[in-house]
């Protein structure tokens, strides 16, 4: 199997396996996860086959055709960058499932639990491989939606509402802000394929010079910070905590909220080496980085201190990628990359030994926790594994990271010059303060000091291998990525970093390089650390204090105002707009199309009435037109509903009648059998109202629906007698082509039915979800009004 | 609430209406006709026995649950428009193929009648649906 078909496989097993996984629930039982963490291996064998062509420089690339026309194609592009997520997406999800195992209760949902974490594992593994923007951005939306899923996985728990809620309007609404910065990139470039733009220096060129260069950066980064929890958006990632832990740690941590680190790594290339690039990426990411370590301290939920570090640590990444000069585009890529790898790796340990904590111990308030080294031996032992190498101790891979996230923010400020020499330098080493005492605090705080006297159960103990495995496995990786650099950097660091820089590069990554101005910022960070920890619990206070005072000081104040106002916005406006009789929506309706059409007839002035026209109307048509003013007399004026209801049929049939004169057979036939099928429904609602019209319309009323109507009737025949005038050049008429090619191409005579199913099917297949949609909206419409009563 | 001459009227009806709608939707490539004007047909004459006989009575033997219909409706569209790539054409290629089989001659199949199909299936479970969910409600 050749290397484009092994990643084509990869992104749509999960999906496919996903959907036959309720079968298969049947006959394993509760043993279902262990199916999912197969197919999860599966997809993770198959990303492994295609590595050793990417590691050895190669990138792979390959298409198939969507809409060729319109550029938009489902093509799949793998370099290092994608390799590295691949892996991670699918390494990370073989861990998490085979956890689940042990986590999930069977009395849960269990394949709901799985199917969506199957459906998420291959949406992401769709997205790190999309080479068509458009395509990634379909992928990007469906993580959002899986996450959704997920976190409100609890559906009669408040609070997993809410996060649901909350992480589905930013990361879903950030995406379309991505989506219009793709469109203005399509506007400068003219393609929606990355590798096009990612191999070709002149498109590059041009983008970087073009006006609207600075739009497109700002609607893209835009999407990867609102999915990055960066910035402003950070609020939602604290709240998808209510997730059951495992998700936490697979989406949480390892790889959804990555996808805006990719994203800002997949079009570093396009726009770094510009002062706009350094000013919203670092300028966000340092902005981030300090505050959610700061806040980080008054958490006392310990996946709430989790979602927080996370924040910071992806905000590293964001800052990493960030530096960038005119002449060094990339300084701190190749930080940025290993940090991002290592992230991965403790992050889910750490969010794994939540879960076990949190499990055995029955609550998540690390208040009430404190002492359990000698209960939970193994447990005590990874967790200090995990968050000593977030605090960047060596030898763990966290310190290789950290040390060289200091070293590009030394450069950086020493390219820029001025106060920033140290300026950059100082922040950085103050978020890895922050960093190192909450990592302290984590370990402290569950298994230090003494246990509570009440408030936990009376024996807890290691859980069983299914959960503890998969950390001392991450937990083994965290050691070797530390002593042994070389293997994660040549085989994933290396290739990454080549293809974001478009260069050959090597590293070298060492635990020992003498004594550096970064391993000084490293001391001076321990210390201070230590210094700021012994007042943890004090700047908590302040921050509570500070938050009981000024309650309109966070963004959150202001989602909630939004959100829960927006009810009462909506029920003042529809109230307003929509007050009930169709009447008015008709009346509205009508008025906006005369409007539209008078700014045409204006401009057309004295030649809206053609001065050709042609009077030769054969007997039979004139009869049918004589017919139909009856008929529609007959409709308005007739004082019973059923007589009334008739003389409407009857018109639609004249109509009917009239396109058989007219030579379409098509219409005349559907317009039959619509008009058949109204009737039917009319006679039915008849039964059940009384005979004749109640209502007694006011003479004001009346000439007011008058003059709208023969108003809009005027509107339509002068419309139409300019339509028949004939196509007017530069327009040509379009039946020509659908008649010479229907036979040749597809092969019907019909060319009503040709265009309908083969011409224009993709139309056809919106308009018949649309009316699947319609009928599920009827059913769910009357089966709600029924369960409140 | 019906007269009898509706309800007679209906019976005879009935297999006709569904027989000529399928002549509709198999033809509908060459001649008058098609997935959408085949489901109406079938959809008016299911509804007018519903009318006429009444949805109660029309349940008690007959209770098919149209949301599988155009569930498996647009199932069938969308693979068939899926089904191109299978071929290595891009998405939403048809492809024609004439075939002759002996006693009926030369036939024409077209994978676009296939999605016509799907679209006959959605017409038909949607109207119905909705009709039924209408009529259900009390």
């Amino acid at each position: 199997m050749d290397s484009f078909t092994a990643i084509t496989i990869a992104v749509f097993l999960p999906f496919i396996l996903a959907g036959i996984l309720p079968a298969v629930e049947k006959l394993l039982k509760d043993k279902v996860g262990w199916y999912a963490s197969a197919t999860a291996l599966l997809s993770l064998l198959l990303v492994a086959q295609v590595a050793p062509e990417i590691i050895h420089g190669g990138t792979i690339q390959g298409t198939i055709e969507w809409l060729p026309s319109m550029g938009i194609n489902l093509s799949f592009y793998a370099d290092g960058l994608s390799i590295m997520f691949g892996f991670i997406v699918s390494g990370i999800g073989v861990i998490i499932m085979s956890y689940s195992n042990g986590y999930m209760s069977k009395k849960e949902d269990l394949p709901r639990y799985y199917q969506q974490l199957l459906f998420f594992m291959g949406s992401m593994l769709g997205m790190v491989f999309s080479a068509n923007t458009i395509q990634l951005f379909i992928f990007w939306e469906l993580t959002s939606i899986t996450s959704f899923m997920l976190i409100g996985y609890w559906r009669n728990r408040p609070m997993s509402v809410y996060g649901a809620t909350k992480s589905m309007l930013i990361t879903a609404s950030g995406g379309l802000f991505m989506l219009a910065g793709f469109l203005v990139l399509h506007a400068i470039t003219g393609t929606f394929d990355i590798p096009t733009i990612l191999h070709n220096e002149s498109i590059r060129e041009a983008l970087q010079n073009h006006n609207l260069f600075i739009y497109a950066l700002i609607l893209i980064f835009i999407g990867a910070a609102s999915k990055s929890a960066q910035g402003p958006f950070y609020i939602w990632l604290p709240n998808a905590m209510e997730a059951p832990t495992p998700v936490s740690a697979f989406l949480h941590s390892a790889t959804m909220v990555k996808a805006g680190i990719y994203l800002v790594a997949r079009i570093h290339p396009m726009f770094s080496g510009t002062d706009a690039w350094f000013i919203l990426v670092s300028g966000v990411g340092i902005f981030t980085m300090l505050l959610a370590g700061f806040l980080a301290f008054r958490q006392t939920d310990i996946k709430g201190i989790l979602a927080y570090s996370t924040i910071s640590q992806l905000a590293y990444l964001m800052t990493m990628y960030g530096y960038t000069t005119h002449n060094e585009p990339g300084i701190g890529v190749a930080a940025a990359t290993f940090h991002l790898l290592n992230h991965a790796t403790f992050k889910a340990c750490l969010f794994l030994v939540a879960g076990i904590v949190a499990h055995e111990a029955a609550t998540r308030d690390i208040t009430k926790m404190g002492g359990l080294r000698k209960e939970m031996p193994i447990t005590f032992i990874v967790a200090t594994i995990g968050a000593l190498s977030m605090a960047g101790i060596p030898p763990l891979n966290g310190f290789l990271s950290k040390e060289m996230f200091y070293e590009s923010s030394v450069e950086m400020g020493h390219l820029l010059g001025g106060p920033y020499t140290i300026l950059i330098p100082a922040l950085a080493v103050l978020g890895g303060v922050f960093t190192f005492a909450y990592s302290i605090k984590f370990i402290d705080g569950i298994f230090l000091g003494k246990r509570p006297t009440k408030g936990l159960p009376e024996h807890i103990h290691d859980p069983s291998m299914i959960m503890l495995a998969p950390a001392i496995f991450l937990a083994g990786l965290i050691i070797l990525f530390g002593l042994v650099p070389s293997i994660p950097v040549h085989n994933f660091i290396e290739p990454t970093v080549s293809g974001i820089l478009l260069e050959e590069a090597n590293l070298h990554v060492q635990l020992w390089h003498g004594f550096t101005i970064s391993l000084m910022m490293t001391i001076v960070t321990f210390i201070l650390g230590l210094l700021i920890y012994t007042q943890y619990d004090r700047i908590a206070e302040w921050q509570n204090r500070f938050n009981a005072r000024f309650p309109w000081f966070s963004v959150n104040y202001y989602y909630d105002g939004a959100v829960n106002n927006a009810k009462d916005v909506t029920f003042k406006f529809s109230s307003r707009m929509q007050p009930g009789p169709v009447k008015n929506y008709v009346i509205a309706v009508l008025l906006l199309t005369l409007a539209m059409f008078a700014i045409p007839a204006t401009m057309l002035g004295a030649n809206l009435i053609p001065q050709n026209l042609n009077f030769d109307v054969p007997l039979y048509e004139g009869l049918i037109f004589l017919f139909m003013i009856v008929a529609a007399l007959g409709a308005a004026l007739l004082p019973r509903y059923l007589p009334a209801i008739i003389a409407l049929s009857g018109l639609g049939y004249l109509v009917a009648l009239l396109f058989i004169y007219l030579q379409a057979p098509d219409l005349a036939l559907t317009q039959v059998l619509v008009e058949t099928l109204s009737t039917i429904i009319f006679l039915l609602a008849l039964v059940k109202i009384p005979q004749k019209f109640k209502e007694h319309i006011p003479a004001t009323t009346l000439t007011r629906d008058l003059i709208i109507s023969v108003a809009v009737s005027a509107m339509i025949f002068l419309l139409l007698i300019n339509a028949t005038q004939g196509i007017v050049p530069p327009f040509e008429t379009l039946s020509y082509y659908f008649i010479e090619k229907s036979l040749s191409l597809a092969g019907g005579h019909n060319i009503v039915n040709v265009i309908i199913v083969d011409f224009r099917g993709y139309d056809t297949l919106g308009e018949i979800s649309v009316l699947c949609l319609a009928a599920l909206g009827v059913y769910n419409l009357i089966h709600s009004r029924g369960e409140d009563e | 609430m019906t007269t009898l001459i509706t309800k007679t009227v209906t019976k005879i009806c009935l297999p006709l209406v569904i027989l000529f709608s399928i002549s509709l939707l198999l033809a509908g490539h060459n001649n008058p006709g098609g997935g959408f004007i085949g489901g109406v047909m079938f959809a008016s004459v299911i509804a007018l026995t519903y009318v006429a006989f009444g949805l109660k009575y029309i349940k008690s033997f007959f209770n098919p649950d149209w949301g599988n219909w155009f569930g498996f409706g647009l199932l069938l569209a969308a693979l068939t428009a899926f089904s191109a790539i299978a071929f290595s054409h891009n998405f939403f290629r048809s492809a024609v193929e004439f075939v002759h089989l002996p006693f009926f001659g030369e036939i024409e199949l077209v994978s676009a009648g296939l999605f016509d199909i799907g679209v006959y299936f959605v017409v038909i479970g949607g109207l119905l649906s909705i009709f039924k969910n209408v009529g259900d409600d009390k």
